[in-house]
């Protein structure tokens, strides 16, 4: 019989898948132990995104003239619906306006300086995302020059998308929601249901349902389904009441224990140009 | 004329090389409404197209193509994923592969086609693999085949079509 490989041969190959396997389960855990990667990669990093955002230019003028285009097709109906929620929103702005001002002053008189409601916006721009098919990264215009830190989060037009996982001088990587690894998807949030909250964790994404799942829900009798889904800002770097989506259904997980709540995030994750970073005030 | 076939090899391609890296990612977020639109997961794979029609008219000899691939393959994995490994490991063995069998296929676009195939499944299937290793993924084999494989295949085939001639003529050796 004819020999495929000779057992030198063998040896490179096993040696060297074991020496792969290590590297990436390897450089994997070093990054997520690490608040900024090391100097060679941050600079490595820097400079690819420079070049990236000259060729990003024309790219993205022909993207958006494409997506623009899509929009105009749906564009009559979503007017005339939106033009009939538009008057209520003015009245709710006017509301939270009045509220603002008196919470700050009621904060005043109790010596309260931040709370986990407050926080700064920094804007950013995408620059590239990651060709691949799970780690959903994108990679934005803006890093430690503008007081990014590894953790904060991310919130696209409507609500939150994602935290920042790696933070290099002038751009990071922003790791999506929608993100399977193990530590991407661990926000506190808080389901809002008319008997109370009842406060979670996000632990996955169902990529066929595009749904966020939330587990382990120990008291599901107070959600149901269309209630609202904020960060709850338990763990102190995401502030709390940040928008995550509203709650798609209920199921019981796979042993019958506790149930499972499917999360419809509020933004379209797909459609993020225009993303802001919010950096909460608590430590400062 | 030797002038233009040196700076063909050793200028042109891989500053074509460095410029669909780059292109790969700008697409990918500037067209994400429609890559990425209802299930399907499609991914524009230029690069890799690329290092095909390089083993297709066989110039790999003519070039460091090896390290070419490693070089990609370290750039998507610092600059896209940040984990070290995955990218450079699928690129090389894709294109070994490729390499391995090329000489089994011919010229015509059809066959042509069949080999990148082969380095494209090579690909994807080595990098979903590794992100199963290190639990990056929750999709289950299936899922993986009809939502993002046979999508990505069908754009790339497209593209590796589209741009073969354009391609050959730009490349093919002329001694």
């Amino acid at each position: 019989m004819k020999k495929w490989f000779s057992s030198r041969t063998l040896v490179t190959l096993m040696v060297s898948f074991l020496v792969i396997v290590g590297l990436i389960a390897g450089s994997n855990w070093y990054a997520q132990r690490r608040s900024q990667p090391p100097f060679f990669q941050r600079v490595f990093n820097d400079i690819n995104a420079t070049i990236s955002k000259a060729i990003a230019w024309p790219t993205n003028a022909v993207g958006s003239r494409a997506n623009s285009f899509a929009n105009l097709l749906s564009t009559f109906e979503e007017n005339k619906k939106l033009k009939a929620k538009i008057d209520n929103y003015a009245q709710t702005k006017v509301r939270l306006q009045k509220m603002t001002e008196e919470n700050q002053s009621l904060k005043k008189q109790l010596g309260l300086k931040h709370t986990l409601t407050d926080y700064d916006t920094v804007s950013a721009v995408t620059i590239s995302r990651a060709p691949t098919a799970w780690d959903s990264q994108l990679i934005i215009n803006k890093g430690s020059n503008a007081g990014l830190k590894k953790g904060m989060p991310v919130l696209g037009d409507q609500g939150i998308v994602g935290r920042i996982a790696e933070v290099n001088t002038v751009n990071s990587k922003v790791s999506l929601i929608s993100d399977n690894s193990e530590d991407a998807n661990r926000f506190a949030i808080t389901v809002k249901g008319d008997q109370g909250d009842v406060n979670g964790v996000i632990s996955g994404y169902n990529t066929d349902q595009k749904v966020l799942e939330m587990g382990q829900v120990t008291n599901p009798q107070n959600i149901k389904e269309g209630d609202t889904v904020v960060t709850s800002g338990l763990g102190g770097i995401i502030p709390a009441g940040l928008y995550v989506g509203k709650v798609a259904n209920i199921s019981t997980d796979n042993y019958g224990l506790s149930k499972k709540v499917y999360i419809r995030p509020s933004s379209d994750l797909n459609a993020l140009n225009n993303l802001l970073v919010a950096k909460t005030q608590m430590e400062q | 004329m030797f002038s233009w076939q040196f700076s063909r090899l050793t200028i042109l391609y891989p500053l074509i090389l460095f410029l669909l890296f780059f292109l790969d990612g700008n697409v990918m977020a500037a067209l994400t409404p429609l890559l990425l639109g209802g299930s399907f997961h499609i991914l524009p794979l230029g690069t890799l197209i690329w290092f095909f029609y390089a083993i297709q008219f066989e110039l790999t000899k003519d070039m460091p193509f090896t390290v070419y691939v490693i070089l990609i393959g370290l750039f998507f994995d610092i600059y896209y994923t940040g984990i070290v490994g995955t990218y450079t490991v699928a690129f090389l063995v894709a294109t070994l592969l490729m390499r391995a069998v090329r000489p089994y296929f011919d010229e015509r676009l059809l066959s042509a086609l069949l080999l990148f195939l082969i380095g494209l499944g090579a690909y994807l299937g080595l990098s979903y693999f590794f992100s199963a290793v290190v639990g990056m993924t929750s999709l289950t084999i299936s899922q993986f085949v009809y939502l993002v494989a046979l999508p990505t295949a069908v754009l790339n085939l497209l593209l590796a079509a589209v741009f073969y001639y354009p391609a050959w003529s730009l490349l093919q050796r002329t001694h």
